[in-house]
């Protein structure tokens, strides 16, 4: 065959395989579209039989979402959170290794930027320069620990066949257990009744530009986007982001090419603590302004697996599926305050937004049975 | 033939563990050695109790991985249950003075509609061909969610009230047996229960016809199905059967041994579905192994308790945590097992 020939047949090939791409993204925007819909309905459902108005309850969930600019800095600042723990997820479960304990490497992260912070504050003058120093350094630090703390179940499985979905859910609790031990023992000023921390001096924070809230910063939720940029470019540009992925999906091929698929493990999960470790730091540092008992923290970590999911693990899509998890929790939140309806029932429909997902299956036959989409075009 | 090596090897190297760890509990408990402290008829009694809800998620989840589905769902299951258990309890009561009977049908509707639920959900995984890892972490947030709110709904917090629970049976003169008679004959009926089951299981598993056909569909599918048994059948029936007893499990827990619902932080179940899935692996998918490693789990919860009797304070953040580590460690040291040949794997038939 000519090259001529070849070149032609390889543009075919690419048109093709373009076009089921574009598809299966397509499809999996419907399905999550579709997921969360039939969840908030049959969450409405639960809401009715409980004997509470469901009307109200879907109304009351947009307006905390966004109905006022101090809930929209609430949603922004959850979405921050979700969106950079949703990466965390994203990473590693596009190289097919499921890191569960985002949440655990989430708390030492910010365990970490506390201690850095708590530490060098006394050896620095009090102003705005040493509070970046400080973040900075403190975001570092988390990084590096939170990287630590993923990078051991990384090894367990590697070298010892360990499931990681089991070790990473044991580090959840052992993180928790250890850090409120050391905080209730070591770091809570004495005499103070609640296990935190001291407060973090006034310069270090994020300053909160339009919204004006305590918690929420737009440099935060722009750190977010900055570290989904930079894990998509690194996913798909460079050779290193390209064989972690490989090595999850293609295993042999990876393996054919030269590629330690044991290695491979403990650079991913090594990867998605960092991102959680980050995620942490900026939970100390924007949203608390000191540190406490990890048991009490919003469940970032598990929500962020939804997220991922829901964006079918792709860097990109953590952000409007990070958005709208941010939104669900706002007005979970806000319905709780209001309307007297468990916040905990948000968490049960982001459960079940997670479980259709996972079924692709039930809405191409629910498809194919209604006679939409799918194969009847 | 190396499964069947492995079969052999496991065992002898199973019963030889078995026989040791008895010898020494035994010498621990008679003669007065550094440590004996630690090891008293109380202490394996309470580790007894600890042991029986995760023994009897992990024989559950057990039997459905030996059918080639990967129950992750057990500590979701188990939330269930525990919730399940106390509402209808305390609902039968009409919410005044809990009694025996209340509470045993607070455990039967439990388990009931955690077998229900096992079943839609095992639709989702058979013929939906759902992801069994993602179906199955969902239906533990579901658990998370549901399982405080219902409790909300119920009670207006997400813990009940302080609930009884179902009292010992004492068998007679059996129970004055020493060591023993205390244990197993002076003990809640759901700790002798799940001995049963454990003994039970295993001779169904690997002494009748039910039992191959369970462990056919997990290593050969192809072959059951030539043999002209439905496959998904099968793994209908275990999924249901492992709902059951992590709902079982779960009521266990909140009024079997334990005084009511908790639904705070990760609810009161706090990993002991995950915990169960370690016992299984743990114990080489032998029932009887199973229910040993769930007895090692259960002695570790209560590692507290012992290590305060003799003076040994540590705080219980940190004492709290040896179940957990105690998984890591037996995960990175007996590490690889051998998991069915077709786990995780939807079965289509060809026709």
């Amino acid at each position: 065959m000519s090259d001529a020939g070849a070149s032609h047949v390889r543009a075919a090939l690419d048109r093709i395989v373009d076009r089921m791409l574009r598809a299966s993204v397509l499809e999996r925007i419907v399905i999550a579209i579709v997921s969360t819909t039939l969840a908030l309905v049959i969450g409405a459902g639960i809401v009715a039989l409980s004997g509470y108005d469901a009307v109200e309850f879907v109304y009351s969930l947009v307006y905390g979402a966004v109905g006022e600019l101090s809930n929209v800095a609430f949603t922004l600042r959850q979405s921050t959170m979700l969106i950079l723990a949703g990466v965390a997820v994203a990473v590693a479960f596009r190289a097919g290794v499921l890191n569960i304990g985002v949440q655990g490497q989430f708390v030492v992260g910010g365990f970490a930027a506390t201690l850095a912070i708590l530490f060098l504050t006394p050896l620095l003058p009090a102003n705005t320069v040493a509070g970046v120093v400080l973040m900075v350094v403190a975001g570092g630090a988390a990084v590096a620990a939170g990287g630590a703390y993923g990078a051991l179940p990384g090894l367990m499985k590697a070298y010892a066949g360990a499931n990681e979905v089991i070790t990473t859910i044991m580090l959840n609790f052992i993180a928790s257990g250890v850090v409120y031990f050391l905080l209730d023992a070591y770091l809570r000023p004495p005499g103070a009744a609640a296990p935190n921390t001291e407060s973090f001096p006034d310069y270090v924070d994020l300053p909160g530009f339009a919204f004006g809230s305590p918690s929420f910063s737009v440099i935060g939720f722009g750190i977010a986007l900055v570290t989904v940029a930079v894990v998509y470019v690194y996913m798909t540009q460079t050779g290193s982001g390209y064989d972690l992925v490989t090595s999850g999906y293609q295993e042999p091929a990876a393996k054919y090419s030269g590629v330690d698929p044991n290695r491979m493990i403990v650079r991913t999960m090594t990867l998605s603590g960092m991102i959680a470790g980050l995620a942490g730091a900026l939970f100390a540092v924007m949203i608390l302004g000191y540190y406490s008992d990890p048991n009490t923290f919003p469940t970032f970590g598990f929500d962020a697996i939804a997220v991922s999911l829901l964006a079918a693990n792709n860097p990109l899509g953590v952000i409007p599926a990070g958005l709208l998890f941010g939104g669900l929790d706002a007005g979970g939140q806000y319905i709780g305050f209001t309307l007297d309806v468990p916040s905990e029932l948000v968490d049960g429909v982001i459960g079940l937004i997670v479980l259709f997902v996972a079924a692709p299956e039930l809405f191409r036959a629910a498809g194919r049975y209604t006679g939409l989409g799918g194969d009847a075009g | 033939m190396s499964a069947v090596r492995d079969a052999i090897g496991g065992r002898s190297a199973f019963v030889g563990g078995l026989a040791l760890l008895a010898a020494a509990l035994l010498v621990f408990l008679v003669a007065d050695v550094p440590g004996s402290d630690l090891v008293t008829v109380g202490a394996m009694e309470r580790a007894l109790q600890a042991a029986t809800p995760i023994a009897l998620a992990a024989i559950g989840g057990l039997y459905a991985e030996k059918s080639g589905v990967f129950n992750i769902g057990l500590e979701g299951f188990m939330i269930f249950g525990a919730l399940f258990g106390a509402v209808t309890a305390w609902t039968a009561s009409g919410g005044d003075g809990v009694g025996q009977a209340d509470l045993w049908f607070g455990v039967l509707v439990a388990t009931l509609v955690c077998g229900l639920l096992a079943a839609l959900f095992a639709v989702l995984l058979i013929r939906y061909e759902a992801d069994q890892i993602v179906a199955g972490l969902a239906v533990w947030f579901i658990g998370l969610g549901f399982g405080p709110f219902i409790s909300t709904v119920v009670w207006g917090g997400v813990s009940s009230p302080s609930l009884p629970n179902i009292d010992n049976v004492v068998v007679p003169v059996l129970s004055e047996v020493p060591i023993a008679g205390r244990l197993f004959f002076d003990a809640s009926p759901l700790v002798m229960f799940t001995v049963l089951l454990a003994v039970g299981a295993w001779v169904v598993l690997f002494r009748t016809r039910y039992g191959y056909w369970v462990q056919a569909a997990g290593e050969n599918p192809e072959a059951l199905d030539t043999a002209g048994v439905d496959v998904n059948r099968v793994r209908y029936a275990t999924l249901v059967f492992s709902g059951l007893m992590a709902g079982l499990g779960g009521a266990v827990l909140s009024i079997g041994i334990g005084s009511g619902f908790t639904g705070t932080g990760v609810t009161m179940v706090d990993g002991r579905g995950w915990i169960a899935i370690v016992a299984y692996l743990f114990g080489n998918y032998n029932p009887l192994g199973t229910y040993g490693a769930s007895l090692l789990f259960g002695a570790m919860d209560m590692l507290q308790i012992q290590l305060q009797t003799v003076g040994i304070s540590l705080p219980g953040s940190i004492t709290g945590l040896f179940p957990y580590v105690a998984v890591l460690v037996v995960l990175v040291v007996v590490g690889y097992t051998r998991v069915p040949a077709a786990v995780g794997e939807p079965y289509a038939k060809e026709d």
